[in-house]
């Protein structure tokens, strides 16, 4: 299974979402980073077929996947940022629904609407009303109608948006677990999510790829080194100024600031191993200051 | 390749099965629902109640018991009216004038044959001018002449007095109108009919199809919508028969919905007014009851067929359109106003001389059938005349038909932004 993007662009009245981008990925996690307007929602749409792009194309083993059309989504299973369904719907009628659209026979649409019930811890909620279950329910329920179709291709947009810690492990964990031999691209701009999961990072920016590669890769390709040193408070907003600081711990006496730099920033400045967190900051410096759920 | 077959159409089933979950579970359908029925209800009560009649001692009593007396009383005409009979029935109106002491005492007597009466009074008076007491005035002799009475009336009103040729319809319309007039197998069957009369000649029944239409806007108007304003269309537009089979199912739970709703509602209400009050005098032509002047020569059982489809068709209509409007403007609130704004707004627009023509085409004409079937509205097409109901009954079957390819192929080319 490959899917490959070929000079790939968007355009919403005149601004490009999308420009020119080139991609090939087969099997593997792949994860979409990038801050928010990066166009990575727009890109797993078209993935998806739900938009059509301006110019370039996209192929599923050398076949234009809108020509493919039904056959191409049989192989899709997606996740969207803003999960909807239906509220009236138990779960289990919610995902009898979606196994039937997907086109699984009624035999085969039984036995995996059970086995997805019970992976994704559903089991109790089967019979509850979609509108009544919680925010880490839903979105389990949602990565289940994902999966029902046993998907090579699995698309998640920010699959762990809005859900508490123990929610966010419990679902990167299942992820983990369904992503054998299938290609799964997941975004988010929760860097933690990927930096566990991903077999490879793939970075956006302003609709383009800036980089990609593994976390250890990207880590490398970093220009500049990390730095954590301890300073008085009086002394941070100098420093926010001339640095990019990925993070900052106040106690009584002063504050503990990790500063991305080419040359030590201060005398007392210690060197720190760079972790993907500072290679986001790196990237998408300007930006990621404005992001408050970056973890 | 049967095994597929069998397999598509069971899948077909089920998401048309969901489709309608989908629909009937949503708590405001379902308060519209209730809504219906209780109105389906007071519409039976009210239209049943409206049927009255006098007790010998010249009470008024009125709904089952009423019918009930009017049957036995008004089936002693039961049969041809011939000339006689007519002769027979003024004769007797006149001599129960003659002899009741009290107005009550009256009307108690004479209400068996009203409705002979009211033919005479129709038949003598000049379209537009009736009289209430043309029966109680003329020479019995006079009487026989009824049927000949109603072909000069309505000549002269088409065709006008040699002097002054009436403009309003042209030479092929009046030909049509004349032979349809003429059509009419005379002498006309008679038998107690209050139940079809109070069915079709009354408001209730147009009133009925109105509300219906309207509340049925509710429950379709989601169907396309909803999937927009619930998020949940990135899902379904990404799934193998998101953009082909399941469009179509959701069309095909949109006509079941409406025709299931639709023929509930008007047999439910059909059967419990015709149950109290009678299914006697399906048989005979509308033109004995309230219709005297109708170029439409059918029984009251063919009005009622033709009321409920023509009804039927109004509703597809207008209802798919509301679907194909929900579909395009992604907006459930905006393809509510569809049914309600069709079925309404053509009724006050009407009433400005200049667009009353135009208005006649339009689709609501279709809900009040068998309130317009004595009105002279005719349609020439490639130089035939026609019935204005027997055109519009095809036309707007044949444009709901075309809105289906329309909404299936602009639904599925939906993009989610």
């Amino acid at each position: 299974m490959e899917l490959n993007i070929t000079n790939l662009t968007k355009e919403f009245s005149g601004m490009q979402a999308v420009n020119h981008l080139n991609i090939t990925m087969g099997s593997g996690v792949y994860g979409l980073l990038g801050v928010n307007g990066a166009g990575k929602t727009t890109l797993m749409r078209m993935l998806c077929t739900l938009l059509r792009p301006t110019s370039g194309e996209i192929t599923c083993d050398g076949k234009e996947i809108f020509a493919m059309d039904g056959e191409y989504r049989k192989l899709l299973g997606y996740l969207p940022q803003d999960f909807g369904f239906y509220p009236e719907f138990t779960v289990e009628d919610y995902l009898h629904y979606i196994a039937t659209i997907k086109g699984l026979r009624p035999i085969v649409a039984q036995k995996r609407v059970k086995e997805m019930i019970g992976a994704v811890g559903l089991k109790k909620a089967a019979h509850k009303k979609m509108k009544k279950l919680s925010g880490g329910m839903k979105r389990r329920a949602g990565i289940a109608q994902a999966m029902l179709n046993d998907p090579k291709i699995l698309i998640l947009d920010e699959p762990t948006a809005g859900l508490d810690p123990n929610e966010r492990i419990r679902f990167r964990n299942l992820i983990s677990e369904l992503a054998e031999e299938r290609l799964v691209l997941l975004s988010t701009h929760i860097v933690s999510d990927v930096e566990y999961i991903a077999n490879e990072i793939l970075l956006m920016r302003d609709g383009e790829l800036v980089h990609r590669g593994t976390a250890e890769e990207l880590i490398s390709s970093m220009q500049q080194q990390v730095w954590k040193c301890y300073i008085n408070k009086n002394e941070v907003g100098h420093l926010l100024k001339k640095y990019k600081i990925s993070n900052m711990k106040s106690d009584a006496q002063g504050v503990e600031v990790r500063i991305i730099s080419e040359e030590k920033p201060i005398p007392n400045a210690i060197f720190e191993e760079a972790n993907l967190e500072d290679v986001f900051l790196y990237y998408f410096g300007e930006k990621a200051g404005e992001e408050n759920d970056m973890v | 390749m049967y095994f597929y077959i069998i397999l598509e159409k069971r899948r077909v089933k089920k998401m048309i099965w969901f489709e309608m979950k989908k629909i009937f579970l949503k708590r405001v359908n379902q308060v519209v629902l209730l809504v219906l029925l209780a109105i389906v209800l007071v519409g039976s009560f009210l239209t049943i109640r409206d049927v009255k009649c006098y007790r010998e001692d010249g009470t008024m009593i009125s709904g089952l018991s009423a019918a009930r007396q009017l049957r036995k009383e008004k089936n002693k005409w039961q049969g041809r009216l011939t000339e006689e009979v007519i002769q027979q029935a003024v004769a007797e109106n006149q001599a129960v004038n003659a002899s009741a002491e009290s107005e009550e005492l009256m009307l108690a007597g004479r209400q068996n044959l009203e409705d002979i009466r009211e033919l005479v009074n129709m038949g003598f008076s000049k379209i537009g001018e009736y009289d209430y007491y043309v029966c109680d005035q003329i020479a019995v002799d006079q009487a026989e002449s009824l049927y000949e009475k109603r072909l000069s009336n309505l000549k002269e009103e088409i065709i006008g007095t040699g002097q002054q040729e009436k403009v309003a319809f042209s030479k092929k319309e009046k030909d049509f109108l004349i032979q349809q007039y003429e059509n009419l197998k005379t002498p006309l069957y008679y038998e107690y009919m209050e139940g079809w009369k109070a069915l079709l000649d009354s408001q209730y029944l147009p009133t009925l199809m109105i509300i219906t239409i309207v509340i049925i806007g509710f429950l379709i108007s989601g169907i396309f919508s909803d999937e927009f304003q619930l998020k949940a269309d990135s899902i379904f537009f990404s799934t193998k028969l998101g953009r082909n089979r399941a469009v179509g199912a959701k069309i095909k739970a949109g006509f079941l919905a409406i025709t299931a709703v639709y023929w509930s509602v008007m047999l439910l209400f059909s059967v419990i007014v015709l149950g109290v009050l009678g299914f006697g005098g399906a048989g005979c032509m509308i033109q004995t009851g309230g219709n005297w002047y109708s170029m439409y020569n059918i029984t009251y059982f063919q009005d009622w067929l033709l009321s409920m489809c023509g009804g039927y068709v109004a509703n597809l209509f207008i209802l798919m359109l509301a679907m194909l409007i929900s579909a395009k403007t992604r907006s459930t609130v905006v393809a509510i106003t569809i049914p309600f704004a069709l079925s309404c707004a053509p009724m006050f627009l009407g009433r400005v001389s200049m667009l009353t023509e135009l208005m006649n085409l339009f689709p609501d004409m279709l809900l009040r059938i068998s309130k317009f079937l004595d009105v002279f509205l005719v349609c020439e097409i490639g130089g035939k005349v026609f019935g204005l109901y027997f055109v519009l009954i095809p036309v707007y079957l044949l444009l709901s038909l075309m809105l289906t390819p329309v909404l299936y192929y602009g639904y599925r080319k939906s993009e989610v932004k």
